[in-house]
């Protein structure tokens, strides 16, 4: 620090070199060679062929790619508007302080930490038309029950995406910190003034966490865009293709050895990504999408 | 008259409330738990009790699942694999990025706010975009089918998240420590070795964490990179139930409770990490 200027540069290099070498060669640079591939005829081995867009073209006219981005999309709307007001209702009832509150955030955040191929299998026996319990619930309840719902094109998507809606966990913690940063003395000045508790929810909660709820329903509309694993391991994007995304489309065009589209396919998501993080920053009204969401 | 009825339905109101909250909040304790209880349950029970009765307990205690699991998916293996996956990328991922993050949090030059940003902006990134590239990798670089792609793969997904908790808690680190230690002597190295890097244990434990459970987690690459026992991690043990032996659900049951034991233990030590690193972020947004 009393040192001269520049003194120390050759070491600040040398600390920052493990990290530009790890940082471009798993970020940087499977960005510019994705976005070249994707504009080349590639089997993965052997020889690549530029072959002029061709590969956007084959996916944009490829009617289970479609399919692939709608259902990514409803993906996106469902984490983004469902998820994330259940997430809230959550952190506006625990931020009130129930007994308890503590250890039922602890308990709501479990499923996070536990793998997407344990909980994708269990929920696919839960879904299971002879010995699942969701047959057995509604059998119980007198209701129909022989549904086969992950085999069923008409609710194969809906169901998956309820499973992965009720995981609020991680967006209810990071909303009730949100909340519970907001002083006290502006709900002790409601309370004087007449508010209900739901009054106080409306007018001062909520408003005052606007910039965090953008964050998370963006981020979680991010997740929907990028959605693979789950559904995956559930239904391999199928019946029928009625569950893929862009993601399992892009692993399927790897299977295949169509690996130019697979690129293409992996560069439409991150442009789509980066489309819905943008446009919904926008009308949500916050500044600053990197910084935020990268936190 | 009007004034009881007024204050009945205000109670009313009130109960009614009660019943609302406290419905909700059990209602996702159920979600959270029960999948899991059911899980653990039917892992004693054989496949045929779980087929003609899916809500009944055992009807005796037996750890015939978890033997045959063990034996016929080479269990131990797998578990061993997926402890050298994880254990390796956290401390790759921890080296790197306290490095970095003592220059970002320390040191003062052109480009070093930018740096910040666009590292922890890789967040921002949809991972499995670069399936192709990486595989691509990872085949040209003779890593297809060992540990060690997953190694490095790992730690490197992880850097955007842990640098950014990592230079965050460095950078509350009272800058009087080090000047007081330069005036003795203290090197550029020592400051970090002898400093920074045992003040930042904590916030280290917090991205150590992430990047553990991740790890332990991380099922598409794993599925991408390898294809062996020998290189399989225990995540993708799991799926090969269903498509080895079919119908075999309660021993793929067994399997995925001792898949969930590590994460879970984890959580239960340090939760408190868990969730003050989950929240760094919110409270300053």
């Amino acid at each position: 620090m009393t040192k001269k200027k520049g003194a120390n540069l050759p070491w600040i290099i040398a600390y920052m070199l493990p990290l530009a070498i790890f940082f471009f060669a798993f970020f940087i640079f499977p960005l510019a060679f994705n976005v070249y591939t994707s504009m080349m005829r590639w089997k993965g081995g052997g020889e690549m062929t530029w072959n002029n867009f061709a590969n956007y073209g084959k996916l944009l006219q490829d009617g289970t790619f479609l399919l692939s981005m709608k259902n990514n999309v409803i993906w996106a709307l469902s984490q983004g508007f469902i998820q994330i007001p259940l997430a809230t209702i959550v952190a506006l009832i625990l931020a009130r302080n129930p007994r308890g509150w503590k250890l039922m955030r602890t308990i709501y955040f479990l499923p996070n930490v536990i793998s997407t191929v344990a909980i994708a299998k269990v929920w696919t026996a839960l879904y299971n038309p002879q010995f699942g319990v969701i047959n057995g619930i509604l059998k119980a309840l007198g209701l129909d029950a022989g549904r086969n719902w992950l085999g069923d094109m008409s609710t194969a998507l809906p169901a998956i995406i309820l499973m992965t809606v009720i995981y609020i966990g991680y967006f209810m913690i990071i909303i009730l910190a949100s909340i519970m940063n907001i002083p006290k003395e502006l709900y002790e000045a409601a309370e004087i003034d007449g508010a209900t508790k739901i009054q106080q929810e409306f007018r001062i909660t909520i408003p005052m966490i606007r910039g965090t709820l953008a964050t998370a329903i963006t981020l979680a509309m991010a997740y929907g865009m990028r959605h693979f694993e789950t559904t995956y391991l559930m239904t391999g994007g199928g019946p029928a293709y009625s569950t893929s995304t862009m993601g399992i489309a892009l692993y399927l065009k790897m299977d295949a050895l169509r690996y130019g589209e697979a690129s293409a396919a992996g560069i439409i998501l991150i442009l789509l990504g980066t489309l819905v993080i943008v446009a919904i920053r926008r009308a949500l009204g916050k500044s600053d999408p990197m910084t935020e969401a990268a936190q | 008259m009007s004034e009881q009825r007024a204050r009945q339905g205000v109670s009313l109101k009130a109960a009614a409330l009660w019943f609302i909250k406290w419905f909700t909040l059990l209602f996702f304790l159920a979600i959270a738990i029960l999948p899991f209880i059911w899980l653990v349950v039917n892992s004693f029970r054989t496949n045929l009790e779980l087929e003609t009765a899916p809500f009944g307990f055992p009807t005796k205690l037996s750890f015939e699942n978890y033997r045959n699991a063990a034996v016929t998916a080479d269990l131990a293996r797998l578990l061993l694999n997926s402890v050298i996956v994880a254990a390796g990328s956290v401390v790759l991922n921890l080296v790197i990025s306290s490095m970095a993050g003592f220059i970002l949090s320390r040191e003062k030059f052109r480009g070093r706010d930018a740096i910040f940003t666009i590292v922890t902006a890789g967040v921002l990134i949809p991972i499995i975009s670069f399936m192709v590239p990486y595989f691509w990798m990872v085949t040209k670089l003779g890593l297809y089918d060992r540990l060690i792609s997953l190694v490095f793969t790992y730690a490197a997904i992880n850097i955007p998240v842990s640098v950014s908790l990592i230079t965050t808690f460095m950078r509350a680190i009272p800058k009087e420590l080090e000047e007081a230690a330069t005036i003795d002597g203290c090197g550029f190295n020592q400051r970090f070795i002898k400093i920074i890097f045992p003040l930042s244990r904590s916030g280290l434990a917090t991205a150590g964490t992430f990047c553990f459970i991740y790890a332990w987690n991380e099922f598409v690459m794993a599925m991408l990179f390898t294809s062996s026992v020998k290189s399989r991690t225990i995540q993708l043990g799991i799926r090969f139930f269903t498509s080895q032996f079919i119908t075999d659900n309660t021993g793929m049951f067994a399997a995925i409770v001792l898949s969930i034991i590590p994460s879970v233990l984890v959580y239960a030590v340090l939760h408190d990490k868990i969730i003050s690193g989950l929240t760094a972020g919110a409270v300053k947004g």
